[in-house]
């Protein structure tokens, strides 16, 4: 048996000429900033908060990444963007603050038996921010948008589940032809090409809001603009100064206007982390859009209030090219590489932010499945690496003839870091000689979709809808998305029944077996599934940890702070 | 003969250089005009011959305060000048002019001449009229035969010579009692070294200057001084009457020389360089020889020369000379044959 | 005349400055779109048909000749087209937005570099050698050395998370949130400048004419700053040109630590995101940037020493 000592010095060791680039700046002492703390929180009967503990300006700011690229809700892609639309407008359905779907623009639908036909039944008093009436007519103008050609939308595949979307999209049908359809003022049904039990999610989704017709028409590309851009939401657009910041107040008109405490809440462009934090620690933020990750132990320690992690859709993997030596039909080698790689080691010592250690492709607590987990999951670590180096003999190779492979990934400090560790437990338990390729994103990405030079690569999937079914389907045989050349025609039927089954235990079991014979065939080496992480003031409260991160800022409030003996204490 | 305009007593100048590395550092004294003395009256002008490295130069500049004397006191009129400080000694300027040696690059190219001419008149006078300055500077040109039209033109449109005036003009522009001058044709052409020459007589005839004339040959000297100074590795080897040292130069050292100073005629040059007997270069000044200084390069070389420091003695006829041999030795056929 | 020979000069090297933008844009147009990926590609792939709509809606679906000629024809009119990435904003908004940013925090850094730049290397190289000599450009040396990804936190931990003085970062024009990332921007260029300043300030104190200029009579003061202060600079002005247009158009790291709005994250990230236009703008400004700035450092040259002539004929 190896010990685990030795092993821990020479990664750690490989890692420490690594460090010195990162931003370690926070390392030297202890904060000094004077903190507020905030009342506690009393709530009245309707479980609304007393307004006697709340802050007397109800403003926060939030950091958010990177700019926005756009404001319009059907071309804007990123994660910074769809913050901002949630606040801005609301679709059919819209997010709980726990991220579960409730009733939004729709008081209530129908779903057809065939599960293939919604009819939803809009509320009667929705108006638009600028007073004009919303209705049903306002969807369908707006989902057509999303999918006609002209709109040339990347996101609109989230809406190809509607009958006939391929073919608007491909020009080959007219938008008429979408699988939607007005019935009255105020109902409208869309018709599916087949199941999609996570479709009610997806229409909470920004491609889903709809846009003020007028708006579009009078101003054109430019509606979405700051002063300009009608919406339906919690929140109005006010102003957006590119890359300064992105005000928004709240939306009058909105229809639970009465029951939102946030008044006003800026946006704040946050494209460096570590700047992020600073920001954060001299008050001049409220929320943070994460943290760095090499300060998780110093935030820990110093903002424990403050610092919030939570399970995310995410998974971290690296995967094999199939159609190449030397991963070819050769599923003991693959095992052998995966199991050698001891993930704890990687989520406590490399990555060291609370990231679960995986052993399977789907992370938990995604709609309520529980991921497979293969038998060698509740191995000790040294079982896992006796049975690696027996698969890895059996594979053909040994001291003599080891294996040369090629670990491919983008670069980025924390990928370097991972493939590093990955590698040199490779070389400590095999014998494996890794070499590591750090590729610039796109390049990197068009030699994973070429399959031709690359062998072992990383992946980072971050689902868009909360359904498992979003990380099988890309190990479909020809799935845009399947990087691996993968081809198993067991795997493939059982995902044509998922897509079939409106039985959720029985569509959760076919998941469950697909997800066996997939991870039986070690495509992937999964690492580890991803986390969310974040500061949050903790005088900012109403919101919820979910796994989805949709944070609306409707949900929130801020408590005043705590008076202070010494006469100190802003509430921000 | 009046009061001495100027006295120089046992100035010295050492400069310290450093060598070796970071750790082991060494220091080093050159000792580049080691214990000068001499007076100079108004109106008269001496002259200071050396080769190059002799210090004739540092002299100079030593006697202006543009370098700071180890050693030593500069008498101007009785005023120490080596005791002033910064602003005293700059306002002297207006009486202690120089001239220097490499009239372009003395010249700041971005002024034009008439600027540079007039600057000393700013500086002193800073409440002078606009116009009085300029009809001063155009009068200073027309002085050094430089004509008043080529007032705003900048150095590098001028020849050499034509910068030495700006030069003369420039120094000559405050109405000094004493001017250096530091080798200043050696940069020139023979046949404007002779103008310039001529030209600073002129002026020194004019204006009763009392002139140091510093140059590296002979021949240059003789035309304008009227006593001369010979200069060997920082110390005065003879400072002599200009007629009774052309005819019968004291030192070895100056007879040597002598015999360098170029030859027109090709025949007799080659003669002349046949004779000469300075050979080698002069000792490392970081290294001085032992007892004279000379002794090694001097071909009336005896046993008491490498022990004894001769010291600059007064001779009968009221020159100077730093020779144990000076009265045995009899130069003057060896000069008279150089020509 | 001279000043015909500079009026000149100036019209050739402006009538040059043509084919060197064309021969920029010519190389910077196939070298990015020789780049692997496209805007479009991300780690999510997009169906086939929607890809198509977007090429044609970015006219990508055009022969890449095509592209080039009408990328050219739209230029000349002065319009860099819409970004891909940032769909809201045409590229000449975002270089409009952009530009006045940086070019402030920029020119106020090399303003500062300069004077305090010079101010620092005149005082080192009148007290060469001496205890000061050495602390100045001991200092000096560390602002090269220490690179702004490590000055820029610090100065913010210190000023801004501990002190509280100054905000940690962002922009609206107050004078308070431009002095770190002057500072910042500074720092290296004073060290620079000083450095440069102090050793040709060293050659031009031994120069002959300042030697004249003190024989003249002229209080030290004086000496240095009218004959040798502007000759001395000439080194400092020939690193200005390229230093202040790299300057004023932006630092992607201080731009990106102190969260400020301007050009410099424009080229890294138009270049990663395959944003074919705003690469194309930012380069193409820049490119006008610098041959501008080397033009008025040639004037400055002219002004500074009168032996550089202008005229074609001798």
């Amino acid at each position: 048996m190896t010990p685990s000592i030795p092993k821990l010095l020479l990664i750690c060791g490989a890692l420490s000429s690594l460090t010195a680039c990162g931003d370690r700046e926070s390392d030297f002492g202890r904060p000094l900033e004077r903190r507020s703390q905030p009342v506690e929180l009393v709530l009245l009967e309707d479980g609304r908060p007393d307004p006697e503990v709340l802050a007397v300006d109800q403003f926060i700011r939030r950091g958010n990444g990177e700019e926005p690229e756009t404001l319009d809700p059907h071309l804007a892609e990123g994660v910074s963007a769809a913050h901002i639309l949630r606040d801005l407008f609301e679709g059919l359905t819209t997010e709980s603050s726990e991220g579960e779907i409730n009733p939004g623009a729709a008081l209530r639908w129908n779903i057809s038996r065939d599960a293939r036909t919604y009819t939803f039944y809009l509320r009667r008093d929705l108006t638009w921010s600028n007073g004009e009436p919303l209705n049903a007519e306002d969807f369908v103008f707006s989902l057509r948008r999303v999918l006609s050609p002209e709109t040339a939308s990347s996101t609109s595949r989230t809406l190809l589940p509607i009958l006939n979307a391929r073919e608007v999209l491909a020009g080959e049908l007219p938008v008429e032809d979408l699988g939607i359809a007005l019935l009255d003022e105020f109902t409208l049904q869309i018709t599916l090409t087949g199941p999609t039990p996570y479709f009610l999610g997806l229409l909470a989704s920004p491609v889903a809001f709809p846009v003020n017709r007028g708006n579009l028409e009078e101003l054109g590309d430019q509606f979405s603009r700051s002063g300009q851009l009608v919406s339906n939401g919690a929140y109005i657009l006010q102003e957006w100064v590119p890359r300064v910041r992105i005000d928004l107040r709240k939306n009058p008109e909105y229809r639970e206007a009465g029951q939102i405490l946030i008044d006003r809440v800026s946006y704040i462009p946050t494209e460096d982390r570590a700047t992020e934090i600073k920001q954060f620690r001299a008050g001049e933020l409220d929320w943070t859009y994460e943290v760095p990750n090499n300060q998780f132990k110093w935030l820990q320690r110093y903002y424990p209030e403050e610092l919030v992690v939570s399970p995310w859709m995410g998974s971290y993997f690296f995967g094999f090219n199939l159609t190449q030596e030397p991963f070819i039909d050769n599923p003991s080698l693959r095992m052998a590489l995966s199991l050698a790689v001891d993930r704890e080691i990687i989520t406590d010592k490399v990555t060291q932010f609370g990231e679960q250690p995986s052993f399977s492709l789907v992370p938990p607590g995604i709609d309520g499945y529980v991921p497979f987990a293969p038998e060698y999951a509740d191995w000790t670590q040294e079982e896992r690496e006796h049975e690696s180096r027996r698969l890895y003999e059996q594979a053909g190779y040994s001291d003599e003839w080891p294996l040369r492979v090629e670990i491919r990934y983008n670069t980025g400090d924390n990928h370097k870091k991972i493939a590093l560790a990955v590698a040199s437990m490779w070389k400590q338990i095999l014998g494996v000689n890794a070499t590591l390729v750090n590729e610039e994103f796109r390049v990197f990405l068009q030699n994973r979709k070429q399959k031709l030079i690359t062998q072992v690569f990383r992946v980072g999937w971050i689902s868009d809808y909360n359904d498992p079914y979003s990380f099988l389907e890309l190990f479909l045989t020809g799935n845009g998305q399947n990087d691996y050349g993968y081809s198993n025609s067991t795997f493939d039927a059982l995902l044509e029944e998922v897509g079939l089954e409106r039985v959720r235990a029985r569509r959760e079991r076919l998941m469950f077996e697909a997800e066996r014979v997939l991870m039986s065939d070690h495509v992937i080496i999964p690492i580890y599934t991803y986390v969310t992480k974040r500061l949050v003031n903790p005088h900012l409260r109403g919101w919820q940890s979910n796994v989805m991160d949709t944070h609306p800022t409707r949900y929130m409030f801020k408590l005043k702070a705590r008076e202070n003996p010494s006469g100190e204490g802003a509430s921000q | 003969m009046s009061k001495p305009a100027l006295r120089v007593q046992d100035l010295a100048v050492t400069f310290t250089s450093f060598t070796g590395g970071v750790l082991k550092q060494r220091e080093r004294l050159l000792r580049a005009v080691d214990g000068i003395s001499f007076e100079l009256n108004p109106g008269e002008t001496l002259g200071i011959v050396g080769e190059s490295g002799s210090g004739k130069s540092t002299l100079a500049r030593a006697i202006l305060g543009l370098v700071k004397p180890s050693r030593g006191r500069v008498l101007w009129h009785g005023e120490d000048l080596t005791a002033l400080d910064e602003e005293e000694l700059r306002q002297k300027r207006k009486e202690l002019q120089i001239v220097f040696q490499d009239p372009i690059a003395s010249l700041n190219p971005r002024m034009t001449a008439g600027d540079i001419i007039a600057e000393p008149l700013w500086t002193f006078y800073p409440n002078m009229a606009r116009l009085q300055v300029e009809e001063r500077t155009r009068g200073m040109m027309k002085v050094v035969g430089l004509l008043p039209n080529q007032i705003n033109r900048y150095p590098h449109e001028f020849s050499g010579g034509q910068c030495q005036r700006i030069g003369i003009a420039r120094s000559l522009v405050l109405n000094p009692r004493l001017l250096v001058c530091d080798e200043p044709v050696s940069a020139l052409d023979v046949s404007i070294q002779a103008q310039i020459i001529n030209l600073l007589k002129d002026l020194q005839k004019k204006l009763g200057l009392a002139l140091i004339f510093i140059a590296h040959d002979l021949s240059v000297v003789r035309h304008i001084s009227d006593r001369v100074m010979v200069m060997y590795m920082g110390q005065a080897m003879e400072v002599s009457d200009k007629q009774r040292l052309y005819r019968r130069p004291l030192h070895p050292y100056t007879n040597a020389l002598m015999k360098s100073v170029p030859v027109p005629d090709p025949k007799l040059a080659k003669e002349a360089r046949q004779a000469s007997w300075l050979t080698g270069d002069m000792p490392s000044p970081y290294q001085r020889p032992k007892g004279c200084i000379f002794h090694d390069r001097c071909p009336f070389l005896v046993k008491r020369c490498e022990a004894d420091v001769p010291a600059l003695r007064r001779m009968e006829n009221g020159d100077w000379v730093a020779c144990h041999r000076a009265e045995e030795l009899d130069l003057s056929i060896e000069a008279a044959a150089s020509g | 005349m001279r000043q015909e020979g500079l009026l000149r000069h100036a019209a050739v090297r402006l009538l040059g400055l043509i084919p060197t933008l064309l021969v920029l844009i010519t190389i910077a147009f196939f070298l990015i779109r020789m780049a692997p990926g496209g805007p479009f590609d991300g780690e999510k792939v997009l169906p086939p048909e929607i890809r198509a709509n977007l090429d044609a809606n970015y006219h990508l679906d055009e022969p890449l000749l095509q592209q080039y000629f009408r990328y050219l024809g739209q230029i000349i009119t002065g319009d860099f087209g819409p970004s891909f990435q940032y769909k809201d904003w045409t590229v000449n908004e975002l270089i409009a937005q952009g530009f006045p940013v940086s070019a402030t925090v920029g020119g106020l850094a090399m303003l500062l570099a300069f004077v305090l730049g010079t101010l620092i290397g005149t005082v080192a190289a009148l007290r060469q050698n001496t205890a000061v000599d050495y602390s100045v450009m001991g200092v000096a040396m560390l602002g090269i050395s220490i690179p702004n990804f490590v000055v820029a936190p610090l100065l913010i931990l210190g000023l801004a998370v501990y002190a509280g003085w100054l905000p940690a970062g962002g922009w609206d024009w107050s004078w308070q949130r431009m002095i770190l990332p002057v500072i910042t921007l500074a720092l290296p260029a004073i060290a620079y400048i000083a450095r440069l300043t102090r050793g040709s300030m060293i050659e031009v104190l031994h120069s002959n004419y300042i030697r004249t200029a003190r024989a003249k009579g002229l209080p030290e003061s004086l000496v240095i700053r009218r004959h040798a202060f502007k000759p001395a600079i000439l080194p400092v002005i020939s690193y200005m040109g390229p230093a202040t247009a790299a300057l004023i158009t932006g630092s992607v790291v201080v731009e990106r630590i102190y969260s400020i709005p301007g050009l410099g994250s424009y080229f890294v990230q138009g270049a990663l995101n395959r944003d074919y236009t705003l690469v194309m703008g930012v380069v193409v400004f820049y490119g006008v940037v610098i041959v501008v700035l080397n033009f008025i450092v040639d004037l400055l040259y002219a002004w500074l020493n009168p032996r550089i002539r202008y005229s074609e004929a001798p």
